[in-house]
Protein backbone atom coordinates (compact mmCIF):
# COMPACT_ATOMS: atom_id res chain seq x y z
CA UNK A 1 0.00 0.00 0.00
CA UNK A 2 1.32 3.85 -0.87
CA UNK A 3 2.67 6.02 2.18
CA UNK A 4 -0.36 8.27 0.89
CA UNK A 5 -3.10 6.24 1.18
CA UNK A 6 -2.28 4.33 4.72
CA UNK A 7 -1.90 7.86 5.69
CA UNK A 8 -5.19 9.15 4.22
CA UNK A 9 -7.12 5.88 5.60
CA UNK A 10 -5.39 6.49 9.32
CA UNK A 11 -6.71 10.11 9.13
CA UNK A 12 -10.07 9.59 7.98
CA UNK A 13 -10.63 6.63 10.02
CA UNK A 14 -9.32 8.76 13.35
CA UNK A 15 -11.85 12.17 12.26
CA UNK A 16 -14.40 9.53 11.08
CA UNK A 17 -14.75 7.81 14.66
CA UNK A 18 -15.23 11.29 16.43
CA UNK A 19 -18.13 12.75 14.43
CA UNK A 20 -20.06 9.92 14.46
CA UNK A 21 -21.15 7.81 17.30
CA UNK A 22 -22.24 4.54 15.78
CA UNK A 23 -19.37 4.16 13.42
CA UNK A 24 -18.89 0.38 12.08
CA UNK A 25 -15.66 -0.18 14.88
CA UNK A 26 -18.36 0.48 17.31
CA UNK A 27 -20.68 -1.76 16.32
CA UNK A 28 -17.95 -4.92 15.96
CA UNK A 29 -18.02 -4.38 19.76
CA UNK A 30 -21.14 -3.92 20.23
CA UNK A 31 -21.65 -7.70 18.57
CA UNK A 32 -19.06 -9.40 19.88
CA UNK A 33 -20.26 -8.40 23.75
CA UNK A 34 -23.80 -9.43 22.73
CA UNK A 35 -22.31 -12.99 21.53
CA UNK A 36 -22.37 -14.31 24.32
CA UNK A 37 -25.61 -15.78 24.50
CA UNK A 38 -28.02 -16.53 21.36
CA UNK A 39 -31.32 -17.01 23.49
CA UNK A 40 -30.39 -13.56 25.18
CA UNK A 41 -30.45 -12.26 21.72
CA UNK A 42 -33.40 -13.71 20.19
CA UNK A 43 -35.38 -13.13 23.79
CA UNK A 44 -34.05 -9.23 23.44
CA UNK A 45 -35.14 -9.02 19.70
CA UNK A 46 -38.78 -10.34 20.37
CA UNK A 47 -38.99 -8.04 23.42
CA UNK A 48 -37.94 -5.07 21.14
CA UNK A 49 -40.46 -6.47 18.23
CA UNK A 50 -43.40 -5.96 20.90
CA UNK A 51 -42.06 -2.34 21.94
CA UNK A 52 -42.38 -1.32 18.30
CA UNK A 53 -45.47 -2.65 17.61
CA UNK A 54 -46.95 -1.03 20.70
CA UNK A 55 -45.41 2.24 19.52
CA UNK A 56 -46.71 1.63 15.68
CA UNK A 57 -50.36 1.13 17.64
CA UNK A 58 -49.76 4.32 19.45
CA UNK A 59 -48.76 6.28 16.26
CA UNK A 60 -51.69 4.94 14.04
CA UNK A 61 -54.16 6.35 16.89
CA UNK A 62 -52.67 9.68 17.07
CA UNK A 63 -53.17 9.51 13.33
CA UNK A 64 -56.48 9.73 13.61
CA UNK A 65 -57.17 6.28 11.86
CA UNK A 66 -59.30 3.41 13.26
CA UNK A 67 -56.80 0.22 14.34
CA UNK A 68 -59.76 -1.85 14.06
CA UNK A 69 -60.33 -1.93 11.24
CA UNK A 70 -59.41 -5.15 8.75
CA UNK A 71 -56.69 -3.34 7.23
CA UNK A 72 -54.83 -2.21 10.16
CA UNK A 73 -55.66 -4.95 12.45
CA UNK A 74 -51.64 -6.62 12.23
CA UNK A 75 -49.83 -3.29 10.62
CA UNK A 76 -48.07 -2.69 13.97
CA UNK A 77 -46.92 -6.07 13.72
CA UNK A 78 -45.76 -5.69 10.25
CA UNK A 79 -44.08 -2.27 10.46
CA UNK A 80 -42.34 -3.07 13.12
CA UNK A 81 -40.86 -6.08 11.19
CA UNK A 82 -40.57 -4.31 8.39
CA UNK A 83 -38.57 -1.40 10.42
CA UNK A 84 -36.44 -4.02 11.81
CA UNK A 85 -35.75 -5.41 8.25
CA UNK A 86 -34.57 -2.05 7.07
CA UNK A 87 -32.41 -1.51 10.21
CA UNK A 88 -30.77 -5.19 9.45
CA UNK A 89 -27.15 -3.83 9.27
CA UNK A 90 -26.78 -2.83 12.89
CA UNK A 91 -26.84 -6.31 13.33
CA UNK A 92 -23.99 -7.51 10.87
CA UNK A 93 -20.58 -7.03 10.58
CA UNK A 94 -18.10 -6.37 7.85
CA UNK A 95 -15.82 -9.80 8.97
CA UNK A 96 -18.88 -12.07 9.14
CA UNK A 97 -19.93 -10.43 5.16
CA UNK A 98 -16.73 -10.42 3.94
CA UNK A 99 -17.08 -14.63 4.62
CA UNK A 100 -13.02 -14.79 3.83
CA UNK A 101 -14.04 -14.09 0.17
CA UNK A 102 -10.61 -12.36 -0.27
CA UNK A 103 -8.34 -13.72 -2.86
CA UNK A 104 -4.79 -13.08 -3.82
CA UNK A 105 -4.76 -12.00 -7.60
CA UNK A 106 -1.61 -10.45 -8.91
CA UNK A 107 -4.26 -7.64 -10.50
CA UNK A 108 -3.87 -4.35 -10.22
CA UNK A 109 -6.07 -3.01 -12.90
CA UNK A 110 -9.56 -1.12 -11.93
CA UNK A 111 -12.20 -3.18 -10.78
CA UNK A 112 -15.74 -1.44 -10.83
CA UNK A 113 -19.40 -2.84 -9.56
CA UNK A 114 -21.50 -0.23 -10.65
CA UNK A 115 -25.33 0.14 -10.64
CA UNK A 116 -25.41 -1.59 -7.51
CA UNK A 117 -29.39 -0.74 -6.11
CA UNK A 118 -29.70 0.43 -2.92
CA UNK A 119 -32.27 1.41 0.09
CA UNK A 120 -32.19 3.59 3.00
CA UNK A 121 -33.76 5.36 5.58
CA UNK A 122 -33.30 8.78 6.36
CA UNK A 123 -31.89 9.53 9.79
CA UNK A 124 -34.05 12.72 10.00
CA UNK A 125 -37.29 11.85 8.85
CA UNK A 126 -37.30 7.84 8.91
CA UNK A 127 -38.62 8.14 5.30
CA UNK A 128 -36.78 6.23 2.70
CA UNK A 129 -34.00 6.97 0.32
CA UNK A 130 -32.96 5.26 -2.78
CA UNK A 131 -30.68 4.83 -5.57
CA UNK A 132 -27.45 3.37 -6.99
CA UNK A 133 -24.00 2.75 -5.92
CA UNK A 134 -20.80 2.32 -8.19
CA UNK A 135 -17.83 1.11 -7.01
CA UNK A 136 -14.34 1.18 -7.56
CA UNK A 137 -11.24 -0.25 -6.07
CA UNK A 138 -7.45 -1.11 -7.46
CA UNK A 139 -6.48 -3.68 -5.85
CA UNK A 140 -3.28 -4.32 -4.23
CA UNK A 141 -2.75 -7.91 -4.59
CA UNK A 142 -6.15 -8.67 -2.93
CA UNK A 143 -9.38 -9.15 -4.97
CA UNK A 144 -12.83 -9.45 -2.97
CA UNK A 145 -15.97 -11.08 -4.19
CA UNK A 146 -17.56 -9.25 -6.11
CA UNK A 147 -21.48 -9.94 -4.52
CA UNK A 148 -19.22 -9.02 -1.52
CA UNK A 149 -19.24 -5.33 -2.33
CA UNK A 150 -22.52 -4.94 -2.89
CA UNK A 151 -23.14 -7.10 0.35
CA UNK A 152 -21.28 -4.35 2.19
CA UNK A 153 -23.83 -1.63 0.51
CA UNK A 154 -26.30 -3.40 2.06
CA UNK A 155 -24.73 -4.00 5.66
CA UNK A 156 -24.29 0.11 5.39
CA UNK A 157 -27.34 1.03 3.74
CA UNK A 158 -29.49 -1.13 6.28
CA UNK A 159 -29.46 1.66 8.93
CA UNK A 160 -30.82 5.08 9.86
CA UNK A 161 -28.26 7.37 7.37
CA UNK A 162 -27.30 10.38 6.04
CA UNK A 163 -26.27 10.01 2.21
CA UNK A 164 -22.99 11.33 2.90
CA UNK A 165 -22.17 9.44 5.50
CA UNK A 166 -22.95 6.00 3.85
CA UNK A 167 -20.76 7.15 0.75
CA UNK A 168 -17.71 7.46 3.17
CA UNK A 169 -18.59 4.07 5.68
CA UNK A 170 -18.71 1.59 1.98
CA UNK A 171 -15.36 3.08 1.33
CA UNK A 172 -13.53 2.49 4.95
CA UNK A 173 -15.41 -0.76 4.84
CA UNK A 174 -13.98 -2.17 1.31
CA UNK A 175 -10.01 0.25 2.53
CA UNK A 176 -9.84 -1.58 5.72
CA UNK A 177 -11.00 -5.38 4.99
CA UNK A 178 -8.58 -5.24 1.23
CA UNK A 179 -5.80 -2.65 1.72
CA UNK A 180 -6.48 -1.36 -1.62
CA UNK A 181 -4.15 1.51 -3.60
CA UNK A 182 -7.07 3.25 -4.15
CA UNK A 183 -11.40 2.84 -3.46
CA UNK A 184 -13.88 5.21 -5.25
CA UNK A 185 -17.60 5.31 -4.17
CA UNK A 186 -20.36 6.64 -5.60
CA UNK A 187 -24.17 7.25 -4.72
CA UNK A 188 -26.70 9.23 -6.88
CA UNK A 189 -29.96 8.86 -4.87
CA UNK A 190 -33.71 10.04 -4.36
CA UNK A 191 -34.55 11.17 -1.63
CA UNK A 192 -38.63 10.46 -0.30
CA UNK A 193 -38.22 13.34 2.18
CA UNK A 194 -37.54 15.82 -0.12
CA UNK A 195 -39.71 14.54 -2.74
CA UNK A 196 -43.08 13.15 -0.75
CA UNK A 197 -42.69 16.22 1.48
CA UNK A 198 -40.76 19.54 1.87
CA UNK A 199 -40.06 21.07 -0.67
CA UNK A 200 -41.74 18.39 -2.96
CA UNK A 201 -39.29 18.38 -5.80
CA UNK A 202 -39.70 15.00 -7.82
CA UNK A 203 -36.69 14.96 -9.99
CA UNK A 204 -34.04 16.02 -7.72
CA UNK A 205 -31.37 13.77 -6.78
CA UNK A 206 -28.50 13.93 -4.30
CA UNK A 207 -24.95 12.17 -5.61
CA UNK A 208 -21.80 12.23 -3.27
CA UNK A 209 -18.52 10.71 -3.68
CA UNK A 210 -15.74 9.28 -1.42
CA UNK A 211 -12.33 9.19 -3.12
CA UNK A 212 -9.18 7.30 -1.18
CA UNK A 213 -6.17 6.44 -2.61
CA UNK A 214 -4.89 6.91 -5.67
CA UNK A 215 -8.53 8.15 -6.84
CA UNK A 216 -7.98 11.09 -4.39
CA UNK A 217 -4.41 12.11 -5.42
CA UNK A 218 -4.63 10.88 -9.28
CA UNK A 219 -7.12 13.08 -11.44
CA UNK A 220 -7.08 10.95 -14.19
CA UNK A 221 -7.34 7.54 -12.36
CA UNK A 222 -10.76 9.56 -10.90
CA UNK A 223 -11.62 10.20 -14.32
CA UNK A 224 -11.32 6.92 -15.75
CA UNK A 225 -13.42 5.26 -13.10
CA UNK A 226 -16.02 8.48 -13.28
CA UNK A 227 -15.81 7.58 -17.26
CA UNK A 228 -16.67 3.96 -16.23
CA UNK A 229 -19.30 3.89 -13.77
CA UNK A 230 -21.63 6.03 -16.17
CA UNK A 231 -24.32 5.10 -17.70
CA UNK A 232 -25.43 6.54 -20.87
CA UNK B 1 -72.60 16.19 5.01
CA UNK B 2 -71.19 12.86 3.75
CA UNK B 3 -74.89 11.38 4.54
CA UNK B 4 -77.06 14.11 2.99
CA UNK B 5 -75.10 14.33 -0.16
CA UNK B 6 -75.65 10.33 -0.57
CA UNK B 7 -79.26 10.99 -0.35
CA UNK B 8 -79.35 13.36 -2.29
CA UNK B 9 -77.68 11.78 -4.95
CA UNK B 10 -79.78 8.35 -4.43
CA UNK B 11 -82.72 10.99 -4.94
CA UNK B 12 -81.00 11.95 -9.01
CA UNK B 13 -80.94 8.87 -9.83
CA UNK B 14 -84.26 7.79 -9.06
CA UNK B 15 -85.66 11.23 -10.69
CA UNK B 16 -84.01 10.54 -13.97
CA UNK B 17 -84.35 6.75 -13.84
CA UNK B 18 -80.87 6.28 -13.69
CA UNK B 19 -79.97 7.75 -16.72
CA UNK B 20 -76.16 9.38 -16.05
CA UNK B 21 -74.69 5.84 -14.58
CA UNK B 22 -75.00 2.67 -15.86
CA UNK B 23 -76.90 -0.46 -13.95
CA UNK B 24 -73.33 -1.59 -12.18
CA UNK B 25 -72.56 1.92 -10.76
CA UNK B 26 -75.92 1.71 -9.07
CA UNK B 27 -75.85 -1.62 -8.03
CA UNK B 28 -72.72 -0.69 -6.31
CA UNK B 29 -73.87 1.92 -4.53
CA UNK B 30 -77.05 0.20 -3.46
CA UNK B 31 -75.19 -2.65 -1.78
CA UNK B 32 -72.86 -0.54 -0.47
CA UNK B 33 -75.41 1.02 1.33
CA UNK B 34 -77.67 -1.69 2.52
CA UNK B 35 -76.44 -4.92 3.73
CA UNK B 36 -73.14 -6.40 4.66
CA UNK B 37 -71.28 -7.62 1.44
CA UNK B 38 -70.03 -11.50 1.79
CA UNK B 39 -66.41 -10.72 1.74
CA UNK B 40 -65.95 -8.69 5.46
CA UNK B 41 -64.84 -9.87 8.16
CA UNK B 42 -67.21 -9.97 11.19
CA UNK B 43 -64.06 -8.53 13.65
CA UNK B 44 -64.70 -5.15 11.38
CA UNK B 45 -67.21 -2.47 12.72
CA UNK B 46 -68.50 -2.17 9.61
CA UNK B 47 -68.89 -3.40 6.36
CA UNK B 48 -65.81 -3.00 3.68
CA UNK B 49 -67.52 -1.41 1.26
CA UNK B 50 -68.67 1.23 3.19
CA UNK B 51 -65.11 2.53 4.92
CA UNK B 52 -64.26 4.11 1.87
CA UNK B 53 -66.73 5.83 1.89
CA UNK B 54 -65.99 8.06 4.98
CA UNK B 55 -64.39 11.29 4.92
CA UNK B 56 -62.82 11.31 8.31
CA UNK B 57 -61.81 14.72 9.53
CA UNK B 58 -58.60 15.64 11.60
CA UNK B 59 -58.28 19.28 12.12
CA UNK B 60 -55.06 21.27 12.36
CA UNK B 61 -55.41 21.30 16.45
CA UNK B 62 -55.81 17.33 16.48
CA UNK B 63 -52.46 17.28 14.61
CA UNK B 64 -51.03 19.40 16.92
CA UNK B 65 -52.07 17.82 20.25
CA UNK B 66 -51.00 14.35 18.67
CA UNK B 67 -47.26 15.86 18.42
CA UNK B 68 -46.07 15.14 21.68
CA UNK B 69 -47.19 11.23 21.62
CA UNK B 70 -46.44 10.26 18.14
CA UNK B 71 -42.75 11.87 19.12
CA UNK B 72 -42.71 9.95 21.57
CA UNK B 73 -43.75 6.79 19.86
CA UNK B 74 -41.00 7.82 17.44
CA UNK B 75 -38.32 7.86 20.39
CA UNK B 76 -39.84 4.69 21.51
CA UNK B 77 -39.13 2.97 18.00
CA UNK B 78 -35.48 4.56 17.62
CA UNK B 79 -34.20 3.02 20.80
CA UNK B 80 -36.04 -0.38 20.05
CA UNK B 81 -34.05 -0.74 16.77
CA UNK B 82 -30.81 -0.07 18.98
CA UNK B 83 -30.13 3.34 18.28
CA UNK B 84 -28.89 5.86 20.55
CA UNK B 85 -31.75 9.01 19.90
CA UNK B 86 -29.25 10.85 22.32
CA UNK B 87 -26.88 11.33 19.17
CA UNK B 88 -26.69 14.38 17.31
CA UNK B 89 -28.07 13.23 14.28
CA UNK B 90 -31.06 11.77 15.68
CA UNK B 91 -32.03 14.73 18.34
CA UNK B 92 -35.05 16.21 16.83
CA UNK B 93 -36.10 13.17 14.68
CA UNK B 94 -39.04 11.93 16.93
CA UNK B 95 -40.79 15.64 15.99
CA UNK B 96 -39.31 15.61 12.36
CA UNK B 97 -40.74 12.21 11.76
CA UNK B 98 -44.30 12.87 13.59
CA UNK B 99 -44.66 15.89 11.75
CA UNK B 100 -43.70 14.17 8.21
CA UNK B 101 -46.06 11.25 8.94
CA UNK B 102 -48.83 13.77 9.50
CA UNK B 103 -47.84 15.24 6.40
CA UNK B 104 -48.97 11.71 4.75
CA UNK B 105 -51.67 11.11 6.17
CA UNK B 106 -52.85 14.94 5.45
CA UNK B 107 -55.78 13.59 3.31
CA UNK B 108 -57.83 12.93 6.25
CA UNK B 109 -58.09 16.71 7.50
CA UNK B 110 -59.25 17.50 4.23
CA UNK B 111 -62.97 17.25 2.81
CA UNK B 112 -63.74 16.48 -1.01
CA UNK B 113 -66.52 19.16 -0.53
CA UNK B 114 -63.82 21.97 0.53
CA UNK B 115 -61.34 21.31 -1.89
CA UNK B 116 -63.61 21.50 -5.08
CA UNK B 117 -64.74 24.80 -4.02
CA UNK B 118 -67.23 25.56 -5.95
CA UNK B 119 -65.12 24.56 -9.27
CA UNK B 120 -67.71 23.18 -11.15
CA UNK B 121 -68.93 25.12 -14.26
CA UNK B 122 -71.85 24.82 -16.83
CA UNK B 123 -70.15 23.99 -20.02
CA UNK B 124 -71.71 22.23 -23.22
CA UNK B 125 -68.86 20.16 -23.86
CA UNK B 126 -69.42 16.03 -24.26
CA UNK B 127 -65.97 14.75 -25.31
CA UNK B 128 -63.43 13.04 -23.12
CA UNK B 129 -61.41 14.96 -20.66
CA UNK B 130 -57.99 13.41 -19.90
CA UNK B 131 -55.72 14.51 -17.00
CA UNK B 132 -52.66 12.25 -16.80
CA UNK B 133 -49.42 11.51 -15.11
CA UNK B 134 -50.74 12.66 -11.88
CA UNK B 135 -47.61 12.19 -9.86
CA UNK B 136 -49.04 10.26 -6.44
CA UNK B 137 -47.61 9.78 -3.00
CA UNK B 138 -48.94 7.41 -0.86
CA UNK B 139 -48.78 5.31 2.60
CA UNK B 140 -49.27 1.79 2.29
CA UNK B 141 -51.90 0.69 5.08
CA UNK B 142 -50.16 -2.21 6.14
CA UNK B 143 -46.43 -1.97 6.66
CA UNK B 144 -46.22 2.29 6.59
CA UNK B 145 -43.78 2.12 3.97
CA UNK B 146 -44.35 5.00 0.79
CA UNK B 147 -45.75 3.89 -2.79
CA UNK B 148 -45.59 6.43 -5.60
CA UNK B 149 -47.00 6.26 -8.73
CA UNK B 150 -49.04 8.16 -11.43
CA UNK B 151 -52.30 8.70 -11.59
CA UNK B 152 -54.41 8.78 -15.04
CA UNK B 153 -58.01 10.48 -15.30
CA UNK B 154 -60.22 10.31 -18.40
CA UNK B 155 -64.23 11.27 -17.68
CA UNK B 156 -66.92 12.26 -20.22
CA UNK B 157 -68.74 15.63 -18.83
CA UNK B 158 -72.77 15.56 -18.42
CA UNK B 159 -72.84 19.43 -19.58
CA UNK B 160 -70.59 20.06 -16.30
CA UNK B 161 -66.92 20.23 -16.44
CA UNK B 162 -64.38 20.37 -13.22
CA UNK B 163 -61.31 22.92 -12.92
CA UNK B 164 -58.27 20.49 -14.06
CA UNK B 165 -56.82 21.12 -10.95
CA UNK B 166 -59.23 20.08 -8.33
CA UNK B 167 -58.75 16.43 -10.15
CA UNK B 168 -55.04 16.33 -9.28
CA UNK B 169 -56.27 17.69 -5.61
CA UNK B 170 -58.86 15.04 -5.02
CA UNK B 171 -56.04 12.44 -5.70
CA UNK B 172 -53.92 14.18 -3.06
CA UNK B 173 -56.54 14.13 -0.63
CA UNK B 174 -57.24 10.27 -0.90
CA UNK B 175 -53.28 9.67 -1.49
CA UNK B 176 -52.50 11.35 1.53
CA UNK B 177 -53.42 8.44 3.64
CA UNK B 178 -52.81 5.00 4.81
CA UNK B 179 -53.84 3.01 1.68
CA UNK B 180 -54.18 0.45 -0.81
CA UNK B 181 -54.00 0.94 -3.98
CA UNK B 182 -57.38 -0.68 -5.23
CA UNK B 183 -59.13 1.68 -2.45
CA UNK B 184 -57.44 4.74 -3.90
CA UNK B 185 -58.58 3.82 -7.03
CA UNK B 186 -61.90 3.17 -6.59
CA UNK B 187 -62.04 6.42 -4.36
CA UNK B 188 -60.84 8.79 -6.40
CA UNK B 189 -63.63 7.73 -8.98
CA UNK B 190 -66.35 7.37 -7.00
CA UNK B 191 -65.15 11.05 -5.45
CA UNK B 192 -65.22 12.43 -9.53
CA UNK B 193 -68.81 10.91 -10.11
CA UNK B 194 -70.56 12.19 -7.50
CA UNK B 195 -69.47 15.52 -7.81
CA UNK B 196 -69.88 16.16 -11.52
CA UNK B 197 -71.89 12.99 -12.28
CA UNK B 198 -70.81 12.58 -15.52
CA UNK B 199 -71.57 10.08 -18.45
CA UNK B 200 -68.33 8.03 -17.24
CA UNK B 201 -65.15 8.40 -15.34
CA UNK B 202 -61.86 6.24 -15.70
CA UNK B 203 -58.98 5.86 -13.48
CA UNK B 204 -55.79 4.21 -13.67
CA UNK B 205 -52.91 4.49 -11.24
CA UNK B 206 -49.47 2.78 -12.07
CA UNK B 207 -47.19 2.60 -8.58
CA UNK B 208 -44.08 1.50 -7.30
CA UNK B 209 -44.58 -0.42 -3.82
CA UNK B 210 -41.80 0.00 -1.19
CA UNK B 211 -42.81 -2.63 0.70
CA UNK B 212 -42.19 -4.78 -2.32
CA UNK B 213 -38.94 -3.04 -3.68
CA UNK B 214 -37.23 -2.82 -0.35
CA UNK B 215 -38.13 -5.49 1.85
CA UNK B 216 -39.86 -8.78 1.51
CA UNK B 217 -39.59 -10.01 -2.23
CA UNK B 218 -37.51 -6.90 -3.40
CA UNK B 219 -38.55 -6.97 -6.87
CA UNK B 220 -36.47 -3.65 -8.11
CA UNK B 221 -38.58 -2.92 -10.87
CA UNK B 222 -41.72 -4.38 -10.07
CA UNK B 223 -45.32 -1.95 -10.91
CA UNK B 224 -48.98 -2.35 -9.86
CA UNK B 225 -51.34 -1.14 -12.03
CA UNK B 226 -55.31 -1.07 -10.73
CA UNK B 227 -57.90 0.46 -12.68
CA UNK B 228 -61.71 1.61 -12.40
CA UNK B 229 -63.94 2.80 -15.15
CA UNK B 230 -67.64 3.61 -14.55
CA UNK B 231 -70.57 4.57 -17.04
CA UNK B 232 -69.97 4.27 -20.36
CA UNK B 233 -65.99 3.88 -19.61
CA UNK B 234 -67.47 0.58 -18.19
CA UNK B 235 -70.22 -0.37 -21.02
CA UNK B 236 -68.50 0.88 -24.09
CA UNK B 237 -65.40 -0.64 -25.19
CA UNK B 238 -64.63 1.67 -27.84
CA UNK B 239 -64.50 4.37 -25.00
CA UNK B 240 -61.89 2.65 -22.90
CA UNK B 241 -59.86 1.90 -25.65
CA UNK B 242 -60.05 5.33 -26.49
CA UNK B 243 -58.70 6.57 -22.91
CA UNK B 244 -56.51 3.90 -22.59
CA UNK B 245 -54.55 4.75 -25.66
CA UNK B 246 -54.64 8.15 -24.92
CA UNK B 247 -52.90 7.95 -21.64
CA UNK B 248 -50.56 5.91 -22.84
CA UNK B 249 -49.29 7.91 -25.75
Amino acid sequence: MNGHCNVNVNDTVEKFQCNNGFSDLSIDTKKSERDTSRKEDEDKSCLDLHVLEAAYTSILRELGEDTDRQGLLRTPLRAAKAMQFLTKGYHETISDILNDAIFDEDHNEMVIVKNIDMFSLCEHHLVPFFGKVHIGYIPNKNVVGLSKLARIVELFSRRLQVQERLTKQIAMGISEALRPKGVAVVIEATHMCMVMRGVQKINSRTVTSTMLGVYLEDPKTREEFLTLSQNP
Amino acid sequence: MEHSKQTQYSSNEKKDGGSVLNGHFDGMVKRSAAAQPPGAESGSHRPVMESWREERTRSVEDNEMSLPCLAAAYTTILRGLGEDPQRQGLLKTPWRAATAMQFFTKGYQEKIIDVLNDAIFDEDHDEMVIVKDIDMFSMCEHHLVPIFGRVHIGYLPNKRVLGLSKLARIVEIYSRRLQVQERLTKQIAVAITEALQPTGVGVVIEATHMCMVMRGVQKMNSKTVTSTMLGVFREDPKTRDEFLTLIRS
